[in-house]
């Protein structure tokens, strides 16, 4: 188990800036979320900590030690490959062992260890199989059980569901989940999927062309994004944008959106220098709620889409659309006019100029 | 698609034309599962026509008297007589020996620098791309511009290469390494395996363009050296493609006396005498077809069983 920073890391290939000074704290057993659209930088700062890729720039430091010049298979870390990247030679067993045969551990001990991980991973019976002829989620779970028989002191995930079915990404999501509570090593792990980085993270990195947009803990992430690009990355369905003019009315202050007016008693926000000013607010679709409340929004029903659970309503509100994620009982009829109460306290305000949250 | 629905309506028109018009059968033949024999036909004529019928008389001709100067009992079927022949025959069995040595030591040499070069080359070092090329153009000379050339380069009184080694004073005098039975087939080999590395080279070039770069990488993490990484993943990796170009690389030097015929025909004395050549010579200097067919067939079966032993013991077949 070990702390990890990363101070200053930038990452050029060519002409191309990949990575822009990157900067992360990870506490001791710590679960860190690299979480961030496709081609923003999450794998290559991950191979980067496991040396696998020089940096342009920086420090990498594990435990107490700067790891700039070391190489990965000193790093006593552990990866586990979206790919896998089992050896398709070399049976199960060899493949979890191999690391542990690399260190030159005595055969009778790497098989305990072997055979250890493969208990906590429910994988005895495949020990003796080729990676071959093993699904995906047998596959993935000799991945893991490779990373976990060495007792590293970190381990790396990268993407490492994105290859299996739906059903099977939410079992071995839960899989993970328990194995870094039972192990407490810490974790770096990168996705694009939101749900994984909410679920799984103690701290939550947001990236977006290189730069990391926020990071903290995910409650953090989704209740104050610091901006509108993590604001509508994080949630489903996404943050509705809603524009308007911030006036001061009486003792409260109000959102103008055309004809509308939302009242917004309870913001959190110190909003006195934008009195006047067009603003972005962010309103997340499960703060709406059907009646009367302090603040509230009156639109016609454009679209009703009942999910099960719930069911999102569509209102378009001065031309604008906004979706209520609402109970599975209501259900209003399209065109007709539908005032909502919004939870005002959840609601974020953005600068629509820069998108940071005001 | 209205017309369509109109004609699938009217029930099917029956009269005698329809009965035997042929593009109507040919139709309802294809839709039956004797339509996938038809359309294999051509091909499998054609295989007939160019593989199967010239092995047939490959074999036919080695049990037959067939000598083109001698043409009384010509085509008599003499049983196994020139496989008798052979058994006593100490060229044969010589020309045999040759065979194995410039087999085992072209393929071997060949193997060995085809695989550094696809090696070095896969690294995408600067300038990589132009080495490719230079690497490759042995392959593309043919085999009497690559023997003539080399020849002439090695010859006893003209040659660069003996210009080269009394310089550098490796050697005292002009050497003519074709002449002399202790370097005639070393000489060869070396003029083979450099005409026939890059073959290795652009088979395992493609093949390592196939293995995962995230393999590497874990072994990276796991561990494994350069050395590790090449013996436990990069030649099992490699092992269905370096199979396949072993296979056909022997049958090349087995069956192909071309380079041999240029550079020594067999000399001096019978020192690199093989069996190729010795067929050859057997069909087109002694006109003898019939043993040199004989000669042939073993050559065939020998290829096969080696062929078999390779797949078998290389496990290419597992997984
Ligand atoms: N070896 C490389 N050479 C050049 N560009 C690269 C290389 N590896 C990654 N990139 C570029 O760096 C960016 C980030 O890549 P990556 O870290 O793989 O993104 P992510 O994992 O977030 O999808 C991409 O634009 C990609 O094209
Ligand atoms: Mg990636």
């Amino acid at each position: 188990m070990a702390t990890l920073s990363i101070k200053g890391v930038r990452k050029s290939f060519g002409a191309v800036e990949v990575l822009k000074t990157i900067d992360i704290e990870l506490e001791d057993g710590g679960f860190l979320v690299l979480l961030g659209p496709s081609g923003c930088g999450k794998s290559t700062l991950l191979s980067i900590i496991a040396g696998l890729e020089p940096s342009s720039g920086g420090d990498v430091i594990i435990g107490e030690r700067n790891v700039n010049d070391v190489h990965p298979k000193d790093r006593n870390i552990a990866m586990v490959f979206q790919s896998y990247a089992l050896y398709p030679t070399m049976p199960v067993r060899r493949n979890i062992g191999f690391g542990l045969e690399m260190r030159k551990v005595p055969a009778a001990e790497r098989d305990a260890a072997v055979q250890r991980a493969a208990e906590l991973l429910q994988i005895e019976h495949l020990l003796d199989r080729k990676p071959g002829q093993l699904s995906g989620g047998q596959r993935q779970r000799v991945a893991m059980g490779r990373a976990i028989v060495r007792d590293p002191d970190l381990f790396l995930f990268d993407e490492p569901l994105s290859n299996l079915d739906a059903k099977l990404r939410v079992e071995m999501r839960t899989e993970i989940k328990r194995l870094h509570d039972r192990l407490g090593t810490s974790i770096v792990y990168v996705t694009h999927d939101q749900i994984e980085a909410m679920t799984l993270g103690t701290k939550v990195a947001v990236m977006k062309g290189g730069v990391i947009q926020q990071i903290a803990d995910p409650q953090t992430i989704y209740e104050k994004p610091a901006n509108m690009f993590v604001a509508g990355f994080i949630g489903s369905p996404t943050m509705n944008f809603l524009s308007g003019t911030l006036e001061r009315s009486g003792g409260t202050i109000v959102l103008r959106h055309g004809e509308a007016l939302l009242a917004l008693p309870g913001l959190e926000q110190d909003v006195g220098a934008h009195i006047g000013k067009s603003v972005v607010a962010g309103i997340r679709p499960e703060t709406f709620h059907p009646g009367e409340g302090q603040g509230t929004l009156t639109g016609t029903v454009d679209v009703v889409e009942p999910t099960g659970p719930d069911t999102m309503v569509i209102l378009s509100i001065g031309g604008q659309l906004l979706t209520a994620r609402l109970g599975s009982r209501d259900r209003p009829k399209l065109g007709d006019t539908m005032t909502l109460a919004v939870d005002t306290a959840a609601i974020n305000l953005f600068d629509p100029d820069t998108g940071d949250r005001i | 698609m209205s017309r369509g629905r109109a004609m699938a309506a009217l029930p099917p028109p029956r009269s005698t034309w329809d009965a035997i018009n042929p593009l109507r059968l040919l139709g309802e033949l294809s839709e039956t599962r004797y339509w996938m024999y038809l359309l294999l036909l051509p091909s499998a004529l054609l295989i007939t026509a160019i593989v199967l019928f010239p092995t047939v008389y490959g074999f036919q001709l080695s049990f037959t008297e067939m000598r083109l100067n001698r043409p009384a009992g010509n085509g008599a079927f003499v049983g196994l007589k020139h496989y008798q022949r052979m058994l006593a025959d100490p060229i044969f069995w010589l020309s045999l020996r040759n065979t194995a040595v410039w087999v085992t030591f072209s393929i071997v040499i060949e193997f060995v620098v085809g695989l550094v070069a696809a090696l070095a080359l896969n690294r995408n070092l600067p300038g990589g791309k132009i080495l490719a090329v230079l690497i490759l153009v042995p392959y593309f000379l043919p085999n009497v511009v690559a023997g003539n050339m080399w020849a002439l380069m090695l010859d006893s009184r003209v040659g660069v290469i003996n210009d080269i080694l009394v310089r550098i004073g490796l050697l005292h005098e002009y050497k003519a390494w074709f002449a002399d039975p202790n370097t005639a087939m070393a000489t060869a080999i070396f003029v083979e395996a450099w005409h026939s590395f890059p073959f290795f080279t652009l088979l395992i070039m493609a093949g390592l363009k196939g293995i995962p770069a995230d393999l590497y990488k874990a072994a990276d993490i796991d561990g494994a050296g350069a050395f590790a990484q090449l013996r436990l993943i990069t030649l099992p990796m490699l092992r269905t493609i370096i199979a396949a170009a072993v296979i056909l690389r022997v049958i090349g030097l087995v069956n192909s006396p071309d380079l041999l015929l240029i550079l020594t025909q067999g000399g001096p004395g019978r020192s690199t005498q093989v069996l190729s050549l010795y067929a050859f010579q057997n069909a087109y200097s002694d006109f003898n077809f019939g043993y040199a067919g004989a000669l042939s067939v073993v050559m065939f079966v020998l290829l096969m069983l080696f062929a078999w032993a390779y797949i078998r013991l290389s496990k290419v077949n597992q997984d």
